[in-house]
């Protein structure tokens, strides 16, 4: 069938649902979903019976705030305390097909979660969603820039793309060359990849002689596992090197799939499957919802996975949610503009002046001469806080740094009430790559404290 | 038309109370008896793991039509 005949979303009949119903939904679900924790997992029913809530007393969306909030520190502590799984799990492991791990980021204790084949299923379907939202269809070649490993990241976007029909390219164990080479044989016209990997692979191309914009058939990114995606010079660069269009979306362990994903209006933000999650945006301090419009923290209910039921629970995603007509779609399901926008806790504090890492990013992807970066928080003389950015440049464009390192300077300082900057080109090949999660910010505070 | 029949019978409603299409009965229907042959243990290996496979991927298409508001069990 021709990609004009399908329809545009996934599932018209819940994509394009008025708002009413679509909270109606939710409320039954949700009732639904709290009378089978309490039911089935012992972890949900202390806290519920601690709280002195019973499943009946959720009968709307208004009582959604009496539940407790959740948190991975909860959840660590119930696996630390009954090894492995804990009794958030609703079922026994004989029932489970698959066991992953969180990616462990900030030194913590990895989250395990399993599932069962219809959690599998769901999983999928979810991100069926996104990758039908952005315009992938049957006859699509899909390239997955994915290591296919203990983290869940992309194995649910390899069920969809299969689901749906599609021709899948996994990619596991190649090197970075070997999949340029690759997305061009197999003519590729869809690659997934985290936004730092699809940089990665587009200086790869132009270092092979490959320009990607020109002789591949790629038309479409779907990045996902950072704020990246949605960062505008990023993506900008991303699709200028690729000659193709790039979506965001964003998911996590926890619930084992995306809740968000950017459609092909490419509204500058994300989608929320709202007939499958309720996502409230709170005040990460005093827990109160905030508006439209105002950053706040995510906290997700999910309603598909039956082995881990997720009832109100604190990602520390900092996010800012938009009314759905903000896109053209017709999609009925609001928007998180700018996607992720960082964590509640990313926000560092130097010499008075608050920087996130996400804004210095936006400033350093104004520069494509720039392949790679990292930011050094330092602590002089036990007591004055500096801030760096360590640079590195394309071998071939090591002339550029003298303009840009001045103009870059003043760019990062103009953006964060005057701080200086400290501004250091690395030589090529010396920072470190990443096919995950970038971790582009290394806190050395505590270091020079000791 | 025995008890039985009247309890298997799809509800004539959708999760938001509006009537079922005919593919929406005859998906349900068709869910509903996928997972009855999911609940058996007395099928051939064969059977039963292709049945259990077809059963949840028919349970999301129920579940993205507001056919059902739980996920199946016996997966
Ligand atoms: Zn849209």
């Amino acid at each position: 069938m021709p990609d004009a005949d399908w329809p545009a979303y996934w599932n018209p009949k819940h994509e394009t649902l008025p708002r009413e119903a679509l909270g109606r939904l939710q409320a039954r679900k949700l009732h639904r979903l709290v009378q089978g924790a309490y039911d089935r997992s012992p972890f949900h029913r202390r806290r519920f019976d601690a709280a002195g809530l019973r499943p009946d007393d959720i009968r709307s969306l208004d009582d959604l705030r009496r539940i407790p909030l959740m948190t991975r520190e909860e959840w660590m502590q119930n696996q630390a305390e009954r090894p492995l799984f804990g009794d958030l799990v609703t079922r026994s492991r004989d029932d489970a097909i698959r066991y992953h791990l969180t990616s462990g980021t900030s030194g913590r204790q990895p989250l395990r979660v399993l599932d069962s084949r219809a959690d599998w299923s769901w999983i999928g379907e979810m991100w069926c969603y996104g990758f039908w939202g952005f315009g992938v269809r049957p006859r699509d070649i899909v390239f997955f820039a994915f290591s296919y490993g203990s983290f869940i990241g992309f194995w649910g976007a390899h069920y969809a793309s299969e689901k749906i029909g599609c021709l899948v390219l996994p990619s596991g164990n190649m090197t970075t060359d070997a999949r340029v080479r690759q997305i061009v044989e197999m003519e590729a016209t869809t690659v997934c990849a985290t936004p730092t990997y699809a940089l990665r692979m587009a200086q790869a191309a132009q270092a092979l002689g490959i320009d990607l914009a020109r002789d591949s058939k790629v038309d479409k990114l779907i990045v996902s596992g950072e704020p990246a995606g949605s960062i505008p010079a990023t993506k900008r660069l991303i699709e200028e090197m690729w000659g193709a269009k790039c979506g965001d979306t964003a998911g996590m362990t926890e619930i084992g799939t995306i809740m968000i994903f950017e459609c092909d209006h490419q509204p500058g933000g994300t989608h929320i499957i709202e007939d499958n999650f309720i996502e409230e945006v709170l005040d990460p301090e005093t827990g109160e919802p905030v508006p439209y419009g105002k950053e706040g923290e995510r906290v997700v209910t999910s309603f598909g996975r039956d082995f881990i039921p997720l009832i109100r629970y604190r990602t520390r995603d900092l996010v800012k949610k938009v009314p759905h007509d903000t896109c053209s779609c017709g999609r009925t399901g609001d928007i998180y503009a700018g996607g992720i926008l960082g964590r509640v806790d990313d926000m560092k504090c130097i010499r008075g002046t608050n920087v996130y890492p996400r804004a210095v990013e936006s400033i350093v992807r104004e520069h494509p001469e720039i392949e790679e970066f990292q930011i050094v928080l330092t602590r002089e003389d036990g007591v004055r806080d500096e801030i760096s950015v360590h640079v590195e440049l394309a071998a071939d464009r090591q002339d550029a740094w003298q303009g840009m390192a001045k103009h870059l300077g003043r760019a990062l300082a103009d953006a964060h009430e005057g701080l200086r900057f400290n501004l250091e080109l690395a030589p090529p090949g010396s920072l470190p790559r990443f096919e995950l999660k970038a971790k582009r910010l290394q806190d050395r505070r505590a270091e020079g404290a000791r | 038309m025995t008890i039985h029949d009247q309890q298997s019978r799809p509800p004539e409603h959708d999760l938001h109370g509006v009537e079922m299409t005919p593919d929406e009965r005859e998906l349900l229907d068709l869910f509903r008896r996928l997972r009855r042959l999911a609940e058996r243990r007395d099928l051939a290996p064969c059977v039963s793991a292709n049945v259990k496979q077809a059963m949840v991927m028919v349970w999301n298409a129920c579940n993205d039509l507001a056919l059902v508001d739980a996920p199946p069990g016996h997966d």
